[in-house]
Parts: C-alpha cells; structure tokens; sequence
C-alpha cells in the first residue's frame, strides 16, 4: 500500500492539513509572477499547475543565506562562551520538481563529503521532501530532461504524478508514509499503467536538448581549456553573481565576524552565499589574483558543474537544467548555450 | 508533529566551525611586515609539516596561516603572521596573555618518509619560510637520517629576512663537513649590511653541486616563484615526483566546504596546501 491515487483537491488540502502542525514550504506567488518557496499559512494557494521555477531554489532553505555558524559571548575578556547555531526544526518542502529534488541530492553529496557540514546535515536530517513531477518544460530555458534531472524521483519522501484530474501519490520512505498516516487515501489499483498514462502525456523532447549526450560532456568540457567558447559567451557579463545566487548546486560561502551593536562582547560568526564569479573570488593576501579574468571564472563555473563535481562524485552533472542562471542573467549568459557550444566545438553531432 | 529520523547516515561534527582559544605566550617582531607568535593550546595540536591552522579572532575574522613550528608532542603552536588586513592588523596589535581561536591541523602536509635517505632542497621566497621552518626543523634535528640538507632563502631586502638568527644557527650545524649549506640571499641589500647573497633563489640553483636523481625538493614562496624555480630544477633534471610544493590560495573553510580554494578540480585546503609536483603540474590553475 504504498501508492494512492488522490484528487487535486484533496491533495492540496493535506498540504495545508500538514502545515498546521508543521512548517511546510511551498511555491508560492510573491509579487506578479516569480514564485517562491514560503510557509504555507491560513488561506495560502497550494496549486501544483502553473509551476514556474522559483527564484530561489528550494534547497537553500537547507544553507540559508547569512547563516550564523556560532554565536559567542565574552563578558570575561579571552574567556568566551561559544554556542554553535544549529536549526533542528522540522520542516517539510512540498512542490519540488524533479530538478530542485536532484539538486538536493547534489547538495547532500557535497555536504556529507569529508568533514560532514554540520549545520547542513542536521537540517537536511529534519527535512521531508514532497516532490511533484513535471509533465511539461517550464519555458523555454528548462534544459532538465538533457541535464539528466527529468526522471529524478531519489530522495523524496513523498512523490507526486499528474494522472488527468488526480495526482498519483507514491510513498518512497518512512517519513514520507508517516505524512499519509491516518489519511483515507485511495490506493492506486495499477502504478505502472497510471505512471504509463501520465508518461504519455509528457511533451516529446522535453526542453531544450544537448547536441551530445550528457555522458559525453566531462570528457568534451575537460578538453576545452582554451576554448574560444569562454570568451565569446563573456563578453557581456558584468561579473555580477547571480547565476551563482540562484543556482540550486552553487554552494561556496564567505565567513565574517559581527559583535553586537549593544554589546561589543558578544557576537556571531556567519557564513553568506559567495559565488565564483565575482572578481575577488581566487585573490589572496598581495592582490594575486587566480582567475582574474571573467572568461576563467565562466570556465571554472561551468567546469565545476559539468566535469569536475561530476567526476568527482562519479556521477550526472552537477547543473541540474533548471535553467535559473540564464533566466536571472541580465545580459542573457546560458550556460545551456555555453555548453553546447563547447560540444558543437567538438564536432561532436547528435 | 512529525519529527523525521535522521536517514542521511551522517555523522558530523557540531563543532566544526568553532575555534578552540588558544593563549598567546610570545610576540616577537620580525620585521616591519611580519611577526613572530607563540600560543599555547588547550590540546596538542599533533600537526605534520606543512599543515595549517585557521586562526581568529572573535568579532574580527579568521584566515589560514601555516604552521611554524616541527611536530611536537606538546601545546605549543609557532606562526609567523604578516599584517596585510583586517584580522592580521589587529592580531599586530595583541598583547602577550591574550587569546585566540584555532581550528585545525588542515591540510595535507609534508611526509618525511618522502626525504629521509635522500638530499635535501629548500627553496623558501619570502615568508615562505614559515611553513618551510615546520619541516627544516625535524629534518635538521636528524640530519643523520639525511643526504645534504641545502636551504635557499630569499627576500626583498635584508630587512626582510625571517628568523636571521635562527637560520645563523642552521649553518653553523654544519661543522665545516659541507652536509649542510644554506644560502641566504636578497633581491636588493638596499644600502643596508648585509652577509648574504644578492639575487633571486633561483640564481644559486643553476651551479648548485647535486645529485638531482636523489634530491627532493621542498618549495614555498610567492605565486610568481614557483614557475622559475621549476624552470631551474626541470634544466638540473630533477624529476617532478621528487618535488614537492605548498600553494596558497583564498580561504574561507579549511575544510573542503567554501569553494574558495579549488585549484580546477582539487581543493587545496585538503589535498593540499602541500602537492607532490607530478601530481599538478598538469592543472593548468596550479601555477598560475
Ligand atoms: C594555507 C595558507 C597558509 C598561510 N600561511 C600564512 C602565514 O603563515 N602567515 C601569514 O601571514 N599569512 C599566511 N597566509 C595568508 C593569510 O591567510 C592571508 O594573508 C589572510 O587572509 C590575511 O587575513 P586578513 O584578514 O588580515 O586580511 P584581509 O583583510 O582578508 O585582506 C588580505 C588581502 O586579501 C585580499 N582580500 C581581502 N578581502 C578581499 C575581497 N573581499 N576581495 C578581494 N580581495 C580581498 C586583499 O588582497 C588583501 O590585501 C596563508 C594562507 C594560506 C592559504
Ligand atoms: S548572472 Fe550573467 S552577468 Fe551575472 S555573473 Fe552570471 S553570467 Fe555574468
Ligand atoms: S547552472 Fe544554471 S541551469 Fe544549471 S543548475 Fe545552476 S542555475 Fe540551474
Ligand atoms: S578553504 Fe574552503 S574549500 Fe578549501
């Protein structure tokens, strides 16, 4: 019994049933059109339809920005008392499309890699995850399907498929079962004939596609040092960060110190989202700059995701195709173009 | 309420981030630039060669710095700290009694196993010479286990020099046996006294008497350095698997985590800041 077949509806009520005892995040609308993952509250629209990706993804709320690593006290001077600040509260992210659900799993990878992060951790071990599918690309910079994110269905707890006017709702772990617990569900009488159904409705070819296959890229990219491609798809950037910001897989941070503005004693060391393409970046003590030019900052970016994290963890690319960066970049930088540029430069053809 | 059962299979360590205070024992100047730190810390630090600490001071900040001193069995921590910034500046300032955070040992660090048996080169470029002392030091208190033991330090000028009475001290081990040999050199004596050599650490290299295919080499210094030294030691025909070079970069976490690091694919703060040469010279990053 671990697939049930319920109305929209009454999922969308479950949704809002479980936030009264939790806090659920959901996308919702914030402003005219951009979406954001919020607390779902008293009177919040929980609509799966209409999906747009939100401007930030979903997994920060698991490596928030301007987190406090420790907060400290010193009334006694060189005697301090330090507190690490670890956030333990449950929490459920319901509405995440198999990109974001990918990125996630991107991020527990890195953060369980070596010395486990450990403010991560303990909120991705209090984290539940509902996921939803995609049946069609969000717009026209969705490269998902190609970025191997599609059919990513790994770590979510609970994983929801459109199926005409119901949603067919899988139980994939124990707290995903213990969400439905007490609820009348109907059960699926045949998952892979509803699963069937609803993977004839998906759009064919779903966004935008890579010239080559994702598995060829590590080897294509890796090859590329010298590439032309870095330059000509630079020339506009204004090193600003962004597509780092909203990246779901961009995970380097800056630390500072802050004390207090009552209490010059007593303060917090926090960490804040940096990004790799900001110009200061690689500069150490004496001005020395490692990629002072953004042409090698565009490299290192995209080579992170597509080749070096994707090797290193022997796995699919570390962009997830969401398709964030190249949305948010003012002067209209893709890396889905970077990319296929760099695999048209093979002379590699589909 | 649902309260999920951690499935992730981690185990972390809470403290990760939180420095463990440490009491600073001695301060001493070294030159207009650079000073001279001894602290005690609550627990031996059980350092290699070649490892760094991640230093702070609450309210202010936290930056790498390398560690100074050979490994000991004790609490106590040597740096040398060069006032560029904001924590470094106000680390200048501290007095003798008070505290400081530490993190670490990080780092991959310098094997002796890698020299023992063999002749020995230092190549150290200004304050490059910090974290080169943490591996001089233990080999220089068993020169026995070793072939010629050569250090070549360079700085800007005499005023520059790190640890002058210290390094007297190395060449006077040697006891007229021509074992140990350290060359002390500086770009300019700018019209100060000086005892040593004028040129870059390059110079002494190329009429250097070795034996290159038993020689390994211990290199740390500007960014600018590494590329003429191994220019020097690629013409002497040393090879690549018998150097070994300590790089830095920007850091923020010591711990893999920040980014800020990453030479291409490897992240410095862990399978660094020590390389063996072979294995990077290959990143275009690298040197750089
Ligand atoms: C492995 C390792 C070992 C080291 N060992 C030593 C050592 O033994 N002794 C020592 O003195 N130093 C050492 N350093 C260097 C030391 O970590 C830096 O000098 C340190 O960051 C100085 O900290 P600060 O807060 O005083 O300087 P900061 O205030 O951070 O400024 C230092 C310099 O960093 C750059 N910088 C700072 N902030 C920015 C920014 N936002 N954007 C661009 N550039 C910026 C500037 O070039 C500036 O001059 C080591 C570094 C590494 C990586
Ligand atoms: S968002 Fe666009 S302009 Fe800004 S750094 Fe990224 S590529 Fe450059
Ligand atoms: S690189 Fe761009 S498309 Fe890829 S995961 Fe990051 S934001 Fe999404
Ligand atoms: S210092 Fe943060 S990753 Fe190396």
């Amino acid at each position: 019994m671990n697939a049930f077949l319920v109305r929209k509806e009454a999922v969308s009520a479950w949704i809002r049933r479980l936030a009264q005892k939790n806090t659920v995040y959901f996308p919702q609308r914030a402003g005219h059109s951009a979406l954001r993952f919020k607390p779902v509250q008293e009177g919040s629209e929980v609509q799966f339809e209409r999906y747009h990706p939100t401007l930030v993804p979903p997994g920060k709320k698991l490596a928030p920005a301007n987190e406090v690593l420790f907060h400290y006290r010193q009334e006694r001077p060189d005697d301090p008392e330090m507190e690490p600040a670890m956030d333990e509260s449950p929490r459920i992210l319901a509405g995440v499309r198999p990109c974001d659900l990918k990125g996630i799993h991107l991020m527990d990878r890195a953060n369980h890699e070596g010395h486990g992060d450990p403010h991560y951790l303990l909120r991705r071990a209090h984290t539940t995850l509902i996921a939803h599918d995609c049946l069609q690309p969000c717009d026209d910079a969705c490269f998902c399907d190609a970025a191997g994110s599609l059919h990513w269905r790994q770590n979510a707890d609970v994983f929801l498929t459109p199926v005409a006017d119901d949603l067919l709702l899988e139980i994939q772990s124990d707290r995903g079962k213990a969400l439905v617990q007490g609820e009348n569900f109907p059960v699926c009488p045949d998952v892979a004939a509803y699963k069937a159904r609803a993977e004839k409705m998906r759009t064919k070819p779903f966004g935008r596609q890579f010239v080559t296959a994702l598995t060829n890229l590590p080897g294509i990219i890796a090859k590329q040092w010298q590439s032309p491609v870095w330059e000509q798809h630079v020339e506009r950037c204004f090193s600003c960060g962004t597509c780092n910001l909203v990246c779901p897989t961009c995970y380097c941070f800056d630390v500072h110190d802050d004390f207090e503005i009552t209490n010059v004693h007593a303060g917090q060391r926090t960490r804040t989202w940096d990004g790799c393409m900001l110009p200061g970046f690689a500069e150490v003590a004496g001005g020395h700059n490692f990629r002072p030019q953004p042409a090698a900052r565009q490299r290192h970016r995209v080579k992170r995701k597509f080749e070096y994290l994707t090797r290193h963890f022997a796995e699919t690319s570390f962009c997830t195709g969401c398709g964030r960066c190249g949305r948010q970049c003012t002067a209209n930088i893709d890396i889905f173009n970077i990319v296929n540029d760099l695999a048209k430069n093979a002379e590699v053809r589909p | 309420m649902i309260t999920p059962g951690i499935d992730t299979n981690a185990t972390f360590d809470k403290k990760l981030y939180l420095p463990r205070m440490a009491r600073i024992l001695e301060i001493k100047t070294m030159t207009a630039r650079e000073k001279y730190f001894k602290v005690e810390l609550p627990q031996p630090l059980g350092h290699r060669p070649g490892q760094f600490v991640m230093l702070s001071q609450l309210g202010i900040g936290e930056a790498p710095i390398s560690i100074s001193c050979g490994p000991r069995t004790d609490t106590i921590l040597e740096m040398v700290i060069r006032n560029v910034g904001t924590l470094t500046q106000v680390l200048h300032g501290l007095q003798p009694g008070r505290k400081v955070g530490v993190r670490g040992p990080f780092g991959s660090g310098f094997n002796l196993a890698d020299f023992r048996g063999r002749d020995v080169l230092f190549v150290a470029g200004g304050l490059g010479l910090a974290p080169l002392r943490s591996l001089i030091q233990p080999i220089l208190a068993q020169p026995e286990l070793y072939g010629s033991i050569t250090l070549i330090s360079g700085c800007r000028t005499p005023a520059d020099e790190l640890y002058r009475e210290e390094v007297q001290t190395w060449s006077r081990l040697d006891n007229g046996q021509g074992k140990i040999r350290i060359i002390r050199l500086v770009d300019d004596t700018a019209h100060l006294t000086w005892d040593g050599e004028v040129g870059l650490v390059t110079e002494p290299l190329a009429d250097l008497k070795m034996q290159p295919d038993n020689t390994v080499v211990a290199l740390c210094g500007p960014p600018v350095m590494y590329k003429f030294v191994i220019m020097e030691l690629n013409a002497r025909g040393v090879p690549h698997n018998q150097i070994f070079v300590d790089l830095e970069r920007r850091m923020k976490c010591g711990v893999g985590k920040c980014g800020h690091c990453q030479i291409n694919h490897v992240t410095c703060c862990q399978e660094g800041p020590v390389f063996r040469f072979d294995l990077i010279e290959n990143l275009p990053e690298a040197f750089r």
